[in-house]
């Protein structure tokens, strides 16, 4: 985590200044600070909506829907914040999202690493393989899948959305794991035959641990991924809202207090809270993990 | 910022000798190259092979190649998901779609985001990228507050937007207190509008990602290449025309490749937003296939469509491949 | 969706207190068998809401106290969910739960077709009479497959007060008067009928309305069985339709209007007095109570000034004037379910158990015997035009079956939306019948 941030800064320190032309007054910048501020405004301003909506009534909202707080009431965040269902619902995403996480980390990284390392025939084929999977969406399969699920006997647990949700994140996890193992130097290993490690120990002791700037990556693309997916979920954690995730729970509750309009508003606030945080912290990795991932 | 960053991530080799293996390792002593140790035993390199592409490969078998192959069957029956899987009807089901009106609208939205997005999301984003690329106070912040949309869920944003866009909702009392109460409209009601609503907030959520993809792509742009053109007394337009733009072409082939796969496939925004009404004005492809797959128990016609949304997909993805991947292809070639 | 009794309830969680105190009632009936191995029921159903949530899980309990040896398990799923996804998917695997939801009509006879259902004909002869003419949708070929608990007819549900503003002095009772009235509220400013054309039903059943007037009740009901829908009438019954848009009857942006979902949905607009009509189901009066207790506005008003009537008489149909339209919520039990299935449906629609879904839900029972348990003055009158009718369709969505009936109520969707056609409602959904 620490490196993720040095490095970070040190980018920040690196970030190309393109102030030319800075003779008088620098009508650039304002021009930047302007568009800035405008794209900011257009983010912001429906986000802000929400979180302050949570924070009136609903009979606030409706006499003026674009109005501030006033007064301020809190019970409508407090109703959220002590229903146990809302805590499950945080709960079951973070343990799908760090399941899927995991998984994916591991079996992406061990299926690159052959595909990025060694020679061998069927190497083009295999990556074209999952590659393709990239163009699946889960949408296609949900029908068999769903039916799948069922013969194993996934249906209602959270394995039922972690496992497929690996499989379905594998091709890009594979596919920016490629280049990086690939750019590894050779003496790496070279290095390691030296020292009398195996394939597998060098994959486990020197592999990993040299990859992990791209494994935060594509770790935190999986986590992103999941942490919204909503259609997988659906079908699978059916029935009691309490094993839901929070995507789910942001659509049911919706429906299901469709009137209480305030109460909505703050329940989706505090399920896009912890996404927009974790956001902050990871921003740049997402950024990279999406070029890299299509840049091959 | 995309490229340096890349690079500055890869270990230095150096480092790594030093750090992992100094004190054992005689650098200067020569061993066996990899290609020596391939050829200890073809068997053992299979072994190993299989060990770490394995599971990944079952795992994606199972959950991705077996379902989409089932889904590819399924469509070649006409089945309510009920009864037996017994009456088979060749292609009708793929006739049956591309005869539809619905379908074919379903499919012309689709391709209406790709457009427009490449119409009005490249420009504007691009635009935006160029103008904000530059140091100021607050860059940092500017930049993730307009990614932030990009890490909501599709489900989020939709109901974030059905909650703002209602009529007598905030977006037209916002209107109003701009006096521009005239415009008012009803958003997701009028079948002529609909689309464009919700290509608003498709781009209300995506334009930032191409914003940030952008600005990643022009933080890589060699410094000195500008200085110098604005040296020679190039303006800031020729700077971005002649040079900034030509060096990001590749992002902006990247981003476009995202966009129109992610046009090609939207569904959770398009549900939740509109479930493709009114009366399938603003249908997609998905959520055409979800209504008749799940709603109408047709789940091999079902089936069809999305075997069609795969296809689609896939020549996106295959002329993505032959234009931007080539360059790859070939270093892997010359490296054989 | 005829089970928006899901949502319908939702308002009424005063109601669940009581719920403690008829729970321990005495009536459940004891089986003579209860001896036997023990037993698992999987029950799944749409109330996951209370107060129906809390009043199926009570059900459950006293039957399992009733019979040790059975052990009930619920699964309250979302109503859409339940009946578009889970139960055709479980059917389909063969793993399907012992008792679940059934809207009875041509779904039911899907389901009897692929062999997925209980014949309960036997077993439950006795609750089968007790019950009278509402199992009838539930039978299939002269066997029943499931029993209702609730069942209803549908009318207009009106403000008095603000036909009273528009100065419309008695209920309409043929389409002219109601396009008078339409006119009257306009002129006055009052936004006359809303519908939730976005959930495509609410909006479709204007149509089946037009349907059950201008066709003979011979026709519309051999088009449930041969799906034949090449009798004129239906395509009249689109005509009639576009007649009666053409005076612009329906709220501002009703295409994108929802039916229930809060203070801008159909019954919202009706509830808030945004609306003077709505034409909607007998589980109205819930949904339009419980948008007010979640807009945290007082109900009294609402419960003063609001009438129902039914659905006008048209002209020159076939149709006899006084057939309503209706449908209900039931349960079937799946093919290789227990014995217990049919024991526990069998009490579900006891008399006691539906005295109290009336007293404590406050929905409108089946069982002719609990009938005197309704006190809302509107379901007496909705309940006494029921017993009048000279017969009562169920919901044309429903008879017809899922993939028809969605067909058909997008096709409709299409006509309000301007779009479509009577004719193209016929043929999307001739077109419908050959797919399936």
């Amino acid at each position: 985590m620490s490196a993720v941030t040095e490095q970070t800064e040190q980018q920040e320190k690196d970030g190309v200044d393109a102030d030319y032309g800075r003779s008088g007054f620098d009508y650039g910048k304002l021009l930047a600070i302007t568009v800035g501020l405008s794209a900011v405004a257009v983010t912001l301003v429906p986000i802000l909506y929400v979180v302050l909506g949570g924070f009136r009534t609903t009979g606030q909202l409706a006499e003026n829907p674009a109005g501030l707080p006033d007064p301020w009431v809190f019970f409508k965040y407090r109703d959220v914040l002590t229903s146990s269902i809302f805590w499950h619902q945080m709960l079951n995403s973070i343990i799908v999202a760090a399941g899927t996480t995991v998984g994916v980390v591991l079996l992406g990284t061990m299926a690159a690493y052959p595909i990025a390392r060694y020679n061998f025939k069927f190497k083009g084929v295999l990556y074209v393989i999952f590659t393709l999977g990239l163009m699946f969406p889960i949408g296609v399969a949900a029908l068999p899948l769903y039916l799948l699920l069922r013969d194993f006997g996934l249906i209602g647990s959270v394995w039922g959305v972690i496992i497929p949700q690996v499989a379905f994140q594998l091709p890009i996890t594979i596919i920016i794991m490629r280049p990086f193992l690939k750019a590894l130097p050779k003496e790496v290993e070279e290095a390691a035959e030296m020292d009398g490690l195996t394939r597998v120990g060098f994959f486990w002791r020197i592999l990993l641990p040299l990859a992990k700037p791209a494994i935060i990556t594509v770790g935190v693309l999986a986590f992103v991924a999941s942490w919204n997916a909503y259609l997988l979920p659906l079908l699978v954690l059916q029935g009691d809202a309490a094993g839901h995730t929070l995507p789910l729970g942001v659509q049911q509750f919706q429906t299901r207090y469709s009137s209480d309009t305030a109460a909505i508003l703050a329940y989706t606030s505090l399920a896009m809270l912890p996404a927009l945080a974790f956001f902050t912290v990871m921003e740049r990795r997402i950024v990279d993990g999406l070029t890299g991932a299509v840049k091959g | 910022m995309q490229t340096k960053e890349a690079s500055g991530t890869r270990p230095d080799p150096a480092d790594t000798m030093s750090a992992g293996s100094d004190s054992e390792t005689k650098p200067e002593k020569k061993t066996r190259t990899p290609e020596q140790v391939r050829r200890r035993g073809t068997a053992r390199k299979w072994g190993e092979i299989s060990l770490f592409t394995g599971p990944a490969l079952l795992v994606f078998l199972i959950f991705v190649v077996l379902p989409v192959g089932l889904a590819a069957y399924y469509s070649f029956y006409n089945w309510n998901g009920i009864e037996d899987l017994d009456n088979f009807i060749g292609l009708d089901n793929y006739r049956r779609a591309f005869g539809d009106s619905a379908f074919v609208h379903a499919l012309r939205n689709n391709l209406f985001v790709i457009v427009m997005s490449l119409l009005v999301q490249l420009p504007v984003a691009l635009a935006v990228a160029l103008v904000l690329n530059r140091k100021f106070r607050g860059r940092s912040f500017m930049r993730m507050v307009i990614f932030a949309p990009y890490i909501l869920s599709e489900v989020i944003t939709a109901v974030l937007w059905l909650l703002i866009l209602q009529p007598h909702g905030p977006l037209d009392a916002w209107m109003e207190n701009l006096g521009l109460g005239g415009l008012r409209e009803l958003w997701l009601a009028d079948l002529n509008l609909v689309m464009w609503t919700v290509f608003f907030v498709v781009s209300w959520k995506y334009i930032g990602l191409a914003i940030i993809l952008f600005l990643a792509g022009l933080s890589g742009v060699p410094k000195d290449l500008q200085e110098a053109a604005a040296i020679d007394g190039a303006s800031w337009w020729q700077i971005q025309r002649r040079i900034n733009i030509p060096l990001i072409a590749p992002t902006i082939r990247v981003w476009m490749f995202l966009s129109i796969i992610g046009s090609i496939q939207l569904f959770d925004m398009v549900w939740v937003l509109t479930r493709g009404g009114p009366a399938g004005a603003s249908n997609t492809i998905a959520t055409y296939m979800f209504q008749y797959g799940f709603m109408r128990s047709q789940y091999g016609y079902g089936s069809a469509v999305a075997v069609i949304l795969f296809f689609l997909s896939l020549i996106a993805a295959l002329l993505y491949m032959v234009f931007v991947l080539r360059r790859d292809n070939i270093d892997e070639g010359k490296r054989r | 969706m005829m089970a928006n009794i899901t949502r319908v309830v939702a308002g009424v969680a005063l109601a669940s207190s009581v719920l403690a105190l008829s729970a321990c009632s005495d009536s459940t009936e004891t089986n003579p068998s209860a001896s036997d191995a023990p037993v698992t029921l999987t029950w799944w159903h749409n109330g996951n809401n209370d107060p129906l949530l809390t009043f199926w899980a009570d059900v459950a309990e006293e039957f399992e106290a009733a019979n040790p040896h059975v052990t009930i398990e619920i699964e309250a799923i979302q109503n859409e969910d339940l009946q578009r996804t889970r139960i055709p998917v479980a059917l389909q695997s063969g793993d399907a739960p012992d008792l679940f939801q059934q809207w009875g009509g041509g779904e039911l006879a899907q389901q009897v077709d692929a062999g997925h259902l209980m014949d309960l004909t036997d077993v439950l002869a006795d609750d089968i009479d007790r019950l009278g003419g509402a199992v009838a949708p539930w039978s299939y070929q002269d066997k029943v497959y499931g029993l209702p608990y609730t069942f209803g007819v549908e009318g207009i549900w009106y403000r008095p007060s603000l036909f009273e503003a528009a100065g419309i002095d008695s209920e309409p009772a043929t389409m002219d008067e109601l396009v008078d009235a339409v006119e009257a509220l306009k002129a006055a400013g009052i936004t006359p009928i809303a519908v939730g054309a976005f959930d495509n039903w609410p909006a479709a059943h204007w149509w089946y309305n037009f349907a059950l007037r201008q066709c003979s009740k011979d026709v519309l009901q051999a088009s449930g069985i041969s799906l034949d829908f090449s009798d004129p009438c239906f395509v009249e019954a689109g005509q009639q339709l576009e007649d009666f848009l053409a005076v612009d009857p329906f709220n501002e942006g009703f295409l994108a209007t929802s039916a229930q979902q809060g203070a801008t949905s159909s019954a919202g607009q009706l509830a808030t007095g945004n609306a003077a009509m709505e034409l909607m189901g007998h589980w109205n009066v819930f949904v339009l109570r419980g948008i007010l207790a979640d807009e945290g506005i007082d109900v009294d008003a609402l419960n003063a000034d609001l009438g129902w009537f039914p659905m006008p008489a048209t002209t020159g149909g076939k149709g006899d004037p006084t057939a309503a339209l209706g449908g209900g919520d039931g349960f079937s039990c799946y093919v290789d379910a227990p014995a217990e299935c049919a024991e526990l449906l069998a009490y579900i629609s006891s008399d006691d158990v539906q005295r109290r879904f009336a007293e404590v839900v406050g929905g409108l029972p089946v069982a002719p015997n609990a009938a005197s348990s309704v006190t809302d003055a509107n379901l007496v009158e909705l309940a006494e035009v029921a017993g009048n009718a000279g017969y009562v369709q169920l919901w044309l969505d429903t008879t017809y079956g899922n993939n028809i009936g969605t067909a058909m109520n997008a096709a409709i969707v299409e006509i309000f939306a301007g779009i479509g056609t009577a004719q193209d409602v016929v043929d999307d959904m001739t077109e419908a019948a050959a797919n399936q």
